[in-house]
């Protein structure tokens, strides 16, 4: 990795000569809120973005796409081409790119996901360093550091970004786009100074000391009835996280039954529909065993495969939910018995 | 041989047989699944005396309705009910809230009925007669009532979306009415319409009926906990639902 100065007003040129290669998609407002979403300037980013209501996911794997187009009389594959066009995320937080390097363990690891690996290989992504809001908890995962799985990082010094360059490509990109400066001893020393201050921004003090082991000790804990009678089965947890991934596939005909094309759309763990098998069995038939669950995925058995938590802080769910579920109040019920 | 289907109307406006011809593009190919009967919107014909599948839109408000339902559960093999007035008893069971004698008098003032009908207390088809098949909504969604047109000609079961409508309201990157101080019914209201209205602006108001997977208690907490009248959720679930009870 390498290091650049770049003036703030350049940023306009960046997002400018990254539009005339790539579909530009970056954080922008939306009643208030934030949404990843297509730009064609830089005046149209909020770079001071909070959290966006949906996370990055959406432009690798989409809510519902398409993965095949079949004809019923024979039975043939008509279509199944991938929609991967280049494309460049502008603007994530260190807690979203290090999600998406959890959803490639799931997706481009033992299985590889075709539709997921090909848009993953054609965008870029330059993220951008952020304040803590009172949603956030990265620092507890240290999700709050990146260290790959972007093109460039933009970290806020005021007046001017300090670029770390990550692959070739993105050294190339601000090469190509903007005016940028070396690094001095200066720069790297205000750097550190502004990385500092971002860590003790942080004002939660959520503690995980043994949480797997807690995790199993209280399984049948009367915490999750709790949280399960709290519920409302509503899904929406799970369709705002940065590193859910589960999904449902279903063939939709045309009105003429002739032809039809295969779906899959975002699934969730809370429906009750999902641990549904033949015969009408239902492995998780209330609400509290499917709270439980989750957080079980989450905190033990993603853990346990991968050696990180299935969780990046960045805090969605707990605005998401209606019923103010959250991680935090979770790991809190579990390290004191109570749910509060 | 095409399964004979006819299309009868009880009490409703009929928007959900104006939404059938609103498939426009594809409503040829429907039709040509089928060997249409009988169309009460559509056709000046009567209603034959035999037939396979019979879709009703509307809610039960006579005893003539229900006669003809009675006959009709004995003639087709397939019965859809499509739309919330024929699906939770919709808008007319608005009616059954309270006295539905008092209601009437203020309508209709102590004359008989022109159409020389027996009133009865609204309510939905199911509480009637058995229904196969359900499409949900105000109206109806062309694609939907395709959808369920085919599973009950390939004699799959009827699945009508069970979970609460959230979830795909967070797909859609729409902005919470919760989080701006209103009351929503997305909550506790039957996914499958694409949150169309939270998109459009509006707050979720319940024609798609109560999700079996709904969590009433919580809901009416939720609302509490952000300072809104928890009761508000079962008034305002009342414009489509207030025959929920008989709803099966």
């Amino acid at each position: 990795m390498f290091f650049r100065m770049v003036e703030k007003d350049q940023i306009a040129d960046l997002v400018r000569g990254l539009a005339s290669e790539y579909e530009v998609v970056g954080p922008v407002e939306k009643q208030g809120r934030f949404v990843f979403a297509p730009v064609t300037g830089a005046e149209e980013l909020r770079l001071d973005y909070d959290t966006t209501l949906l996370p990055p996911k959406r432009w690798f794997f989409p809510p519902e796409e398409t993965i095949m187009r079949f004809r019923t009389a024979d039975e043939e594959v008509t279509d199944d081409e991938v929609f991967a066009p280049p494309r460049v995320l502008f603007g994530l937080h260190p807690c979203d790119i290090n999600a998406l390097l959890l959803m490639d363990n799931v997706f481009t690891r033992d299985y590889v996901d075709p539709y997921y690996k090909a848009r993953r290989d054609n965008t870029l992504v330059v993220g951008v360093s952020c304040t803590p809001s009172d949603t956030c908890f990265c620092n507890v995962w240290d999700t709050d550091e990146v260290h790959w799985g972007f093109d460039v990082f933009l970290t806020d010094l005021g007046d001017r970004y300090y670029a770390s360059l990550r692959t070739v490509k993105g050294a190339e990109l601000l090469d190509d786009y903007v005016k940028s400066s070396e690094v001095t001893e200066e720069d790297t020393a205000e750097f550190q100074r502004v990385v500092g201050e971002f860590k003790q921004a942080f004002d939660n003090d959520v503690d995980t000391t043994q949480l797997p082991v807690l995790l199993d000790a209280k399984f049948d804990s009367p915490i999750w009835d709790e949280f399960g009678e709290q519920c409302l089965s509503c899904g929406a947890c799970s369709m705002v996280c940065p590193t859910c991934y589960c999904f449902d596939v279903t063939d939709r005909l045309a009105p003429d039954q002739k032809s039809g094309r295969r779906v899959r759309t975002w699934d969730s763990c809370q429906f009750k529909e999902f641990a549904a098998v033949a015969h009408g069995q239902n492995f998780r038939e209330g609400r509290a065993s499917r709270v439980k669950y989750r957080y079980y995925h989450k905190q033990w058995g993603y853990l346990s495969k991968f050696e990180r938590v299935l969780c990046v802080g960045c805090g969605r769910c707990a605005r998401a939910c209606p019923s103010d579920i959250s991680p935090v109040r979770v790991i809190e019920a579990l390290q004191t018995g109570g749910v509060r | 041989m095409a399964p004979r289907v006819v299309v009868i109307g009880l009490a409703s406006d009929f928007g959900c047989q104006v939404q059938m011809t609103n498939i426009e593009d594809h409503l040829l190919d429907v039709l040509g699944l089928i060997d249409l009967r009988y169309w009460q919107l559509a056709s000046s014909g009567h209603l034959p005396d035999s037939y396979d599948v019979a879709i009703i839109e509307g809610a039960v408000t006579t005893d003539e309705h229900v006669a003809l339902l009675e006959r009709v559960r004995e003639t087709a093999g397939v019965v859809i009910a499509i739309g919330a007035c024929a699906f939770t008893g919709g808008i007319p069971a608005l009616a059954a809230l309270g006295e539905i004698d008092r209601h009437c008098a203020v309508v209709y003032g102590d004359t008989p009925p022109v159409a020389g009908v027996t009133r009865r207390t609204p309510g939905p088809v199911g509480s009637v007669i058995a229904v196969d098949y359900h499409v949900p909504g105000c109206p109806i969604d062309t694609d939907e009532f395709v959808r369920v047109l085919h599973r009950a000609l390939q004699g799959l079961s009827d699945r009508p979306p069970q979970d609460p409508l959230c979830a795909v309201c967070k797909t859609m990157e729409n902005v919470c009415f919760l989080e701006r101080g209103q009351v929503c019914l997305g909550l506790v209201t039957r996914t499958g319409c694409g949150a169309r209205c939270v998109t459009l602006g509006r707050p979720c108001t319940g024609c798609r009926g109560l999700s079996p997977e709904a969590n009433l208690p919580a809901a009416a907490g939720v609302l509490e906990s952000r300072g809104l009248d928890g009761a508000e959720l079962v008034r305002l679930f009342d414009l489509y639902n207030a025959a929920r009870e008989a709803v099966r």
